[in-house]
């Protein structure tokens, strides 16, 4: 047991966090917020030489080997740096095509040519019935659509979604359009099995959350140590400095469940679900919470477009819909055998 | 990065299990008094002389010189196994004695060491006064210095189980001129030494395991001070992060059993609609979902705090996150219960009710002893965090 990353992993996560720094800074990620689509062609075109959509994928497949564990500390740049994009769909996606034996799908989304938006059901009217009505994120770009649910996921195109139109977007940096699915067959479909999509998927959820989390910690409290009223850093506070210290509680917590959420999927533990629920719903209170807390920490400054802190509480909201709500996620939780 | 424990650690938690299975005392832990100490001394004997005792104390001072790894998987399957706790052991072998293993002098090492270990001696800290609570460095007990003596007057509060030790980590002012800081001594006090009064205080739950503790002139040979007069606020940080993260396993592994165990009486127990039970209700339900995985992330945050010692000579500050991560989620859980049972809370000897209600009163606690949960968002936000003093 050892839960500290090696030092190649350590390696790993500054070399991802250099190439994100470089080639998606902040200013970037606020250009896109005009442009029609949020998959920026010339950077999805990068993270695909990068191997991104393959991390997970085994080496037979144009993979790169690494274990989910690996692939849960690189998710979490995405969320600290609000990287845009599809990122976790397109990853899921990536694996689902590989799973199904549909090599030049497979190929063309690992090459960057094919991106994955991500279908999420929602019920206009109260109804028991399973919806065929989604919202689907960043379509818009996309070639192709994952719909993922517990027992199955498939890959459809989004001609398979009627009506599919752009709609208001709560996230700057996300495009969200709805549709309605239709007959259409899917261009891939798996039932989940062993390997189960939804499970990866809600890991690398809680993963972008996270990191969500140690962005809005981190800004929060350079702010408490420089932002100085009555004259001295508004961190010698304890109004303030507990609230940064709670952050760095629920942070911890967040982080260390990821990675042992992610060991237990890489081991084939029996309580990996369990663990997948769990890291869900902390990494979302963490990432919920420390947004909500760095907006109040910068003041008035918090409250304006041009910092970024509103940013951080706007994407939470967005990923926080991805491979099941946490309603769900709550209810998976109860029901699950004890953790071993 | 693995979860896994090796071949080794896995037979070393299945020697442990199979000892535990065959050694920890079934008849009833006494609840308070002479008898309970009596009790944990026995039962802390029993694993020194099964090797079991200090897993990974040093072997030059009786332990048994393992990685803190076996430490860890000693007290899981301590807890798991519902061994009996040895409460009032709990200072001697985690406190004073990695205190007295990281700053004593080896004849105050070779004479106190291994009667911790044996259970031949309870300890109690000496630390917290009227005046001095969580501002501890003010604190008042005045030690001065007469030939090769010390003479301390003054008062010691809410000292866990002074009643029953024989000695205490004693903190008190030997330089009332000096910076707050600077002017305190680390002193080994027996107890038995004349001039001190110990008056046990009753706790919110009826127990007295606490207590006052008065010095009224008592004598104390300077030859007990560990490491310098003047020097005692040093030597009372150095072990601030007990037992290097292990110290909150049992405690952990106790919350997890106690959610599995809320849970299945949230599954038979009627609801607030009294139609359906508890579980059904979805408040409830979700609260119950938050407990379970909150416990998942304090093993998880054990795991990783014990996978950082491991690996580094010095504790870091991030034992203040899992104290307070802990007792925060004990007492939510406890809260929880003492809903989920409802009216039935409130009937004092309740069968199956009782230890919940109990618990519940004991958590009020948790944030307050051990340093209060605020000294420890203080900690976390400027050691952990950087932030201004």
């Amino acid at each position: 047991m050892d839960l500290t990353p090696t030092a190649d992993q350590a390696s790993l996560v500054r070399s991802v966090a250099d190439f994100f720094a470089d080639r998606m800074p902040m200013t970037l990620v606020r250009e896109g917020f005009d442009r029609p689509s949020a998959i920026d062609s010339t950077f999805w075109k990068q993270l695909a030489e990068l191997g991104w959509f393959g991390l997970g994928l085994t080496e037979d497949v144009g993979g790169a080997g690494y274990a989910l564990a690996d692939e849960a500390l690189l998710f979490r740049e995405v969320g600290r740096r609000l990287v845009p994009g599809p990122l976790i769909a397109t990853t899921i996606g990536a694996r689902l095509a590989a799973r199904a034996g549909e090599h030049a799908l497979l190929a063309s989304i690992l090459d960057g040519n094919a991106a994955v938006a991500l279908a999420v059901p929602r019920h206009d009217v109260v109804s028991d019935t399973t919806t065929r009505r989604f919202l689907v994120l960043d379509a818009i770009g996309a070639e192709l659509v994952l719909v993922a649910y517990p027992d199955e996921a498939a890959l459809y195109s989004l001609d398979a979604f009627a009506g599919l139109a752009p709609t208001a977007s709560i996230d700057d940096a996300t495009r969200v359009s709805t549709g309605e699915l239709g007959d259409a067959s899917p261009v891939a479909r798996v039932a989940d099995g062993a390997d189960a999509l939804w499970r990866r998927g809600t890991v690398l959820t809680a993963a972008v959350l996270t990191g969500i989390s140690a962005g809005v910690r981190d800004m929060a409290v350079q702010h408490a140590k420089t932002r100085e009223q009555f004259g001295a850093p508004i961190g010698v506070h304890q109004a303030i400095k507990h609230r940064c210290a709670d952050m760095a509680v629920r942070i911890e917590a967040a982080e260390t469940l990821l990675t042992v959420a992610a060991l237990c999927v890489d081991e084939g533990r029996a309580d990996a679900d369990f663990h997948a629920s769990a890291a869900r719903l902390i990494a979302a209170d963490a990432a919920l919470t420390g947004a909500r807390d760095n907006i109040q920490i910068h003041g008035g400054m918090g409250f304006s477009f041009e910092s970024d802190a509103h940013l951080y509480v706007k994407r939470t909201h967005v990923v926080d819909l991805m491979f099941g709500s946490r309603t769900d996620h709550a209810a998976a939780l109860i029901h699950a055998d004890a953790a071993l | 990065m693995e979860l896994r424990f090796s071949a080794d650690e896995d037979a070393f938690r299945e020697r442990a299990r199979t000892w535990l299975a065959a050694n920890f005392p079934t008849e009833e832990r006494p609840r308070s008094g002479k008898a309970m100490g009596e009790f944990d001394r026995a039962w802390l004997r029993r694993q020194w002389e099964g090797g079991w005792a200090g897993v990974s104390w040093p072997k030059e001072y009786g332990g048994q010189g393992l990685p803190l790894i076996h430490q860890l998987i000693w007290y899981e399957e301590y807890a798991k196994m519902g061994a009996p706790p040895i409460d009032s052991c709990f200072v001697g072998v985690a406190h004073a004695g990695p205190t007295l293993m990281a700053q004593a002098s080896p004849e105050q090492q070779a004479f106190h060491l291994p009667q911790i270990l044996r259970g031949d001696v309870i300890w109690c800290q000496g630390f917290s006064e009227p005046q001095a609570g969580s501002d501890l460095a003010s604190l008042r007990t005045y030690a001065e210095i007469d030939g090769d003596e010390l003479v301390v007057t003054g008062q010691k509060l809410w000292t866990s189980f002074a009643d029953l030790a024989r000695y205490q980590e004693l903190l008190v002012r030997t330089d009332r001129s000096a910076a707050k800081h600077n002017g305190l001594t680390w002193v080994i006090c027996d107890l038995t030494t004349p001039g001190i009064t110990i008056r046990p205080i009753t706790t919110i739950e009826h127990e007295q395991h606490f207590c006052e503790v008065f010095y009224d002139e008592v004598r104390i040979p300077i030859s007990n001070v560990v490491g310098q007069i003047n020097d005692g606020w040093r030597v009372a940080m150095s072990t601030i992060a007990f037992e290097r993260g292990t110290a909150f396993t049992v405690g952990q592994v106790q919350l997890a059993d106690l959610i599995e165990r809320l849970i299945d009486v949230a599954r038979t127990l009627p609801g607030p609609d009294g139609r359906r039970p508890a579980i059904a209700d979805d408040e409830i339900a979700r609260k119950l979902a938050t407990v379970r995985a909150q416990v998942a992330a304090l093993r998880a945050m054990t795991y990783a705090n014990i996978s950082r010692n491991a690996k580094q000579a010095q504790p870091g500050p991030e034992g203040s996150m899992i104290k307070l991560y802990f007792t925060e989620v004990q007492q939510r859980l406890m809260r929880l219960a003492v809903s989920i049972l409802g009216p039935e809370a409130l009937r004092d000897g309740l069968a199956g009710g009782r230890p919940w209600v109990h618990n519940y009163f004991l958590s009020y606690g948790a944030t307050i002893g051990g340093g209060t949960s605020e000294i420890q968002r203080n900690i976390i936000g400027e050691r952990v965090l950087g932030l201004p003093r």
